[in-house]
């Protein structure tokens, strides 16, 4: 998967990004453009007995896991024909039926949800592991202590997939984070974690894979931590604070990039090839955002349903 | 002297007991610091020990039941042949060390 | 009932809770019980007495103090397709778990369109009982307007056992409230296996001059009241709310319009409280009503035991608002008043 799937992948999340972006009726959103080989990598790792569970930053993950890209506009966009009709947004997108067990947009706050969910497949001795991603900006929080102590405890089939793009909002991680590297969070307790390049999908994907194998065989939670990079501001509502010269640096290592040389080193791409599949990236998201727009916005007359 | 077995108090927080085992029939005689009965309350066990020699001779209170505080358990006497009175309420009540388990 | 049939058996109120618990546990294998000390210890109050014994350490498991991650836990829990009921020891601590329990567990059916729901039980303990600031507050009243949440409040045994099992048969969040101190109370509880609806008030004693609207241990101290009150010829209905969320508001409106008068009681704080949101809708259903509110005193719980009894009501305190309610020498006065 770390060939032309994974480049596929990315390549659609950044066109969908973009073009979503773009739309005057966009509403609040948090992007994922540099991170997208953090996405691809750790969903290359997970089948259908898995579930993913994010943060905020929802749309890059529920791409790479495979929802329909018209459905996910759909939701962004607040219609029905989102799979949380239109209420969730990106904040709370899910569809776990397929695989997606849903975003959260309290910082830290699915944390011990996807330990929970993970629970839940123990007691019922479903196989399986619950992925969890969340940023750099989630680890200052006790929750991420509660949860790790609580699932090293019991054991639970639990993969923490820590997105480090070494911001929260406007500060930097160094001002923000104590460790040196954020993996050692797990150290004490004595979990299987593991450090690498997230500008590198192969490597998010070998490094996913690996500690995937360990939760599911029962061994215990685990953490990866993989260093990214956000190219967008925090949020569409937030200022940008970097200038145009860290920003034009940061994107030389565009994960996108990164692996699209690294096909072609290997002889799998060629400029043809890489024009047809940013060809295709651009028609799904056509299709998406047509699907999107077909769908009708939910009626006032919907709002006290299911709220349980 | 016929005495009153009576649930003891005041225990804090606590109106009733259930009875819980009693650890002798009638006719049974009962040396000092030994278990007569075992009352429940909401929170723990309390253990009823004699703490003057006697004879339990009529359980008023079965394994089961519920008695507030200050009501009568048993009746018991220093001798077993003693006739046991038609109103035990003017016995005088037996001297029980209870503990809280 | 009939007159022949055998009273009811009587039980601890610990013994209805562990009753449901082991009942429900035994008719739903995927339900979980989460908490501090519910293992072997078999809880604060003995209330899970029993069940580790019976039903193993993977489904009564013991967790360390962590409230936010255990309310967390047993929510994704839940949704992912288990049951689960997480035990909070003192409400006190439900604070540290409202952002899982009202941002997630309360939205997430609603968020997800209905693709997940929570069917978890938050049982906690509130009251002021000696034990201090942060060991002593009820705070249903902060749980009762969330959408999405439901909260219940037993103040017997009977209720107990029927609200916590219909509880555990709900299909998204309830808060289970009991109380420290209703667990020294002994009541009834019939030996056949019953659930109690959620969304009914029940009238625990009739009468005629006044209604006294109130839930959990606050409702023993609304009987203390009443039965001081008839010696004085004043005929005390007293309600007992039972379900916070949904709220039965018909059964108090039905009794106020008879008695003409509306006296809350609740031992959280009366500003904001159970007793202001009941007060108001009563008057929407009935229209104009004497009404007086009766709440803890705006101090925190003291440990002291002669502040804790000066902040939170008793029955001479209710006793002394019904009679300043009913006076008609103040009928001239405005129509609410606070103590």
């Amino acid at each position: 998967m770390q060939g032309l799937e994974a480049l596929r992948a990315m390549l659609l999340i950044r066109a969908f990004e973009h073009r979503l972006l773009a739309r005057p009726d966009r509403g609040f959103q948090l992007a994922s453009s540099g991170a997208e080989a953090v996405a691809v990598g750790v969903c290359a790792a997970l089948g259908s007995d898995d579930t993913l569970l994010t943060s905020g930053r929802s749309i890059g993950p529920a791409l790479a896991r495979g929802l329909d890209p018209g459905a996910v506009m759909a939701e962004l966009l607040g219609r029905t024909g989102g799979p949380c009709r239109g209420r969730g947004g990106r904040g709370h997108l899910a569809q776990p039926a397929a695989g997606f067990f849903g975003a959260h947009a309290v910082v830290a706050g699915n944390l011990s949800v996807a330990a929970g969910v993970a629970l839940a497949m123990q007691s019922q001795s479903r196989p399986g592991v619950v992925a969890c991603l969340f940023g750099d900006g989630a680890c200052g929080s006790g929750a991420l202590h509660e949860t790790l102590n609580i699932a090293t405890l019991w054991r639970l089939p639990l993969l923490l997939v820590c997105d480090d793009n070494g911001w929260s909002v406007s500060t930097p991680r160094a001002a923000a984070l104590a460790p040196q590297r954020l993996a050692d969070f797990a150290r004490p307790f004595g979990i299987a974690s593991e450090s690498v390049d997230g500008m590198d999908v192969g490597a998010v994907a070998d490094a996913a894979r690996r500690l995937a194998a360990h939760a599911r065989a029962g061994l215990g939670p685990a953490f990866l931590e993989c260093a990214s990079a956000r190219f967008t501001p925090h949020s569409t509502a937030t200022r940008e604070t970097r200038t145009r010269a860290q920003l034009e640096a940061l994107e030389l290592r565009c994960p996108i990039r990164a692996h699209a040389g690294a096909l072609r080193a290997r002889g799998e791409l060629d400029d043809a090839a890489l024009a047809a599949l940013e060809h295709e990236a651009r028609d799904r998201v056509d299709d998406a955002v047509a699907f999107a727009e077909a769908s009708p916005m939910p009626g006032p007359e919907e709002l006290l349903d299911d709220v349980g | 002297m016929i005495h009153r077995l009576q649930v003891p108090g005041p225990i804090s927080d606590v109106e009733e007991v259930r009875v819980l085992q009693w650890h002798g029939e009638p006719g049974r005689a009962f040396a000092p610091d030994e278990l007569i009965v075992e009352v429940e309350t909401h929170k723990a066990v309390v253990e009823l020990r004699a703490q003057q020699p006697c004879v339990l001779r009529a359980i008023l209170c079965a394994e089961g039941d519920w008695a507030r505080i200050g009501a009568t358990l048993a009746l018991a006497s220093d001798d077993p042949d003693e006739p046991l009175p038609g109103a035990p309420d003017d016995a005088p009540p037996l001297a029980v060390a209870f503990e809280v388990t | 009932m009939s007159a022949d049939a055998p009273p009811a058996p009587r039980v601890f109120f610990r013994e209805a809770i562990a009753r449901a618990l082991a009942e429900e546990m035994a008719r739903e294998p995927r339900l979980l019980l989460l908490g501090q000390d519910i293992g072997a210890f078999g809880g604060a109050y003995r209330e899970f007495a029993g069940l580790h014994a019976r039903f193993g350490a993977a489904r009564v498991r013991d967790t360390p103090v962590a409230e936010s991650a255990m309310v967390g836990v047993a929510i994704g829990a839940a949704a992912a397709g288990t049951r689960t009921l997480v035990s909070i020891t003192y409400m006190d601590f439900l604070m540290l778990a409202l952002d899982p329990l009202v941002n997630y567990g309360a939205k997430l059916r609603y968020k997800t369109g209905g693709q997940l729901r929570a069917p978890v039980v938050v049982k906690t303990t509130a009251g002021a009982k000696g034990q201090g600031v942060a060991h002593a507050q009820c705070l249903e009243a902060w749980l009762m307007g969330v959408p999405g949440l439901k909260v219940v409040a037993p103040s017997t045994p009977a209720d107990a056992y029927g609200l916590l099992k219909s509880a555990l048969r709900e299909d998204g969040p309830v808060v289970f409230v009991d109380h420290k101190r209703l667990f020294p109370v002994a009541g009834p509880l019939p030996a056949h296996e019953h659930v109690t609806p959620f969304g009914r008030a029940q009238v625990v004693r009739d009468g005629r001059d006044v209604t006294i609207a109130t839930h959990g241990y606050m409702t023993v101290v609304a009987l203390d009241a009443a039965r001081r009150l008839a010696h004085e010829g004043v005929s005390c209905e007293v309600v007992d709310l039972r379900c916070l969320a949904p709220l039965d508001v018909g059964t108090v409106a039905a009794s106020a319009a008879r008695t003409g008068a509306l006296v809350t009681l609740e031992e959280g704080q009366p500003s904001c409280g159970v007793g202001a949101e009941v007060a108001f809708r009563v008057r929407d259903a009935v229209g104009t009503l004497r009404v007086a509110r009766v709440g803890a005193l705006p101090a925190p719980v003291s440990s002291n035991p002669v502040l804790e009894a000066a902040c939170v009501p008793d029955a001479s305190r209710v006793v002394e608002t019904v009679r300043r309610l009913l006076d008609p020498a103040r009928r001239a006065a405005p129509p609410s008043e606070e103590s």
